[in-house]
């Protein structure tokens, strides 16, 4: 009856055993696969995070003086002192007011634009002037009612950075800033001074101090 | 070929051999030609061998996926152009679409082509695709290819959004800024998907080389995927009535 080989019983046995031999080496064999595809699909991904960037280190000096945004003398010649220093590409404005200097960084809490200084921010918002004027601490020799609108869609931030129109939704931070011993300032983007949530109005205390070009040590939120 | 004195001239039945090689057929005198020749020629192949007139009626649903292909291709070619002259870097990208746009011959037109056309295939894929879902085209049996669809629909997005980033302008830096952070809002995955979409934490050098590779050569091959698979479903599933 055998004409075929694989008919007789032996044959059959023999069959079922290279049927489960194939099915072993295939279930190995997609395995290996699997595996294999899973490293590389890994590796490949790690491949798309570098290690290190060229990015702007978060440290800087400004091109500005301490001279200059204090009043002094600058080259012999005496300067009026300004209330607002910015550094618009590294995104950090020095602001001064009678309880000392601090900076904020630049980065709107919405979407991440660079709000422009203006020094009017209250126009079109429903906020009255005075009460811009009253958020921070100004000089005595000038008070307005300034703040930073950012032109992407429109937020408000008051002189001590709150967030009061648009949809950013909290304050911008304030960044750690030091006198260099050559007159200008350090800062430091990296290292935080004050960082508020949303809602939350407080205005920081945190100041560099006029005097004796030292911190007050008055952090809020970090 | 061995041509002998006396037989037809050897130069014309080298030509008529090189030609046969290429197009197996003569111009379709009738049904049963013009159906094998559809069958036989590659760029043909793709398209139904019959077509009821009625499926080819253009009046008001005026073929609009057919548009955005016509525009994809013009995309393709006038994008083509534009790599001759632009190099991604943050140092050159802005000047080289200026060169592009007042040194070379016809640069400004072709920008302007590649622009405009961008725009239009926006526009043609969502009316295409409004087309289909009042037409209830997207049913059984096309359910699958409305899939695919979608995904085109998102593929011509992100070629949108990528190209606009790579002169480099202003428009293009607060762009790519709001996008990338709106990514980061992605709950968990969001700051490492910002991250690798900018190889850093910066909007630099590094953003805009990653836009450039999707932009060229990552979106479009997907893209070109999908259509392939797009058409043959169309073919194979048939008309709804109008294109």
């Amino acid at each position: 009856m055998a004409l075929n080989p694989y008919e007789s019983t032996r044959g059959k046995m023999r069959a079922r055993a290279e049927a489960t031999r194939r099915q072993f080496l295939m279930i190995m064999g997609g395995l290996a696969a699997a595996g294999a595809s899973l490293f590389g699909g890994i590796e490949v991904l790690r491949f798309m995070f570098p290690v290190a960037s060229d990015n702007a280190p978060a440290l800087f000096k400004t091109a500005f003086t301490f001279a200059e945004l204090t009043g002094g003398v600058v080259g012999g010649k005496p300067v009026i002192p300004v209330n607002v220093l910015s550094e618009t590409d590294k995104r950090v404005t020095v602001v001064l007011d009678d309880a000392g200097i601090y900076a904020v960084y630049l980065v709107c809490t919405h979407l991440g634009c660079t709000p422009n200084y203006v020094t009017d921010v209250t126009t079109g918002s429903g906020v009255s002037a005075s009460v811009a004027e009253a958020r921070g601490v100004r000089t005595s020799n000038q008070r307005l009612p300034n703040g930073w609108a950012c032109p992407c869609h429109g937020s408000r931030y008051f002189i001590d950075s709150t967030n009061f129109y648009g949809p950013a939704p909290r304050p911008m931070d304030w960044v750690n800033i030091e006198v260099t011993p050559d007159g200008f300032f350090a800062v430091d983007r990296a290292t935080l001074v004050a960082t508020r949530g949303p809602g939350n109005n407080t205005a920081p205390e945190w100041r560099l101090l006029v005097d004796s070009k030292k911190s007050n040590g008055k952090t809020l939120g970090v | 070929m061995s041509a002998t004195p006396g037989q037809a001239n050897p130069v014309r039945a080298f030509v008529a051999q090189l030609w046969g090689s290429v197009f197996r057929h003569g111009l379709p005198t009738n049904d049963k030609v013009a159906a094998r020749t559809a069958l036989t020629n590659f760029f043909l192949h793709i398209h139904p061998v019959r077509v009821k007139k009625s499926a080819v009626r253009v009046s008001y649903t005026l073929c609009l996926g057919g548009l955005s292909f016509f525009l994809f291709i013009l995309l393709t070619i006038t994008g083509l152009f534009l790599m001759f002259y632009y190099i991604p870097s943050v140092d050159s990208a802005y000047q080289n679409v200026k060169d592009l746009q007042f040194v070379a011959v016809f640069g400004d037109i072709i920008r302007n082509m590649h622009r405009w056309a961008a725009h239009g295939m926006v526009i043609t894929v969502w009316l295409h695709m409004a087309r289909v879902f009042y037409q209830g085209a997207y049913k059984p049996p096309r359910e699958f290819n409305w899939v695919i669809g979608t995904f085109l629909l998102l593929i011509t997005l992100l070629l949108s959004f990528s190209g606009y980033l790579l002169p480099w302008d202003q428009l293009a830096i607060w762009a790519i800024t709001v996008g990338t952070n709106m990514a980061k809002y992605a709950p968990i995955v969001g700051p490492y998907t910002r991250y690798l979409l900018l190889g850093g934490d910066q909007v630099a050098q590094g953003a805009l080389i990653r836009f450039y590779v999707l932009h060229v050569i990552a979106l479009p091959l997907i893209g070109f995927l999908l259509m392939v698979v797009h058409f043959w479903r169309v073919r194979k599933d048939g008309f709804t009535g109008g294109l």
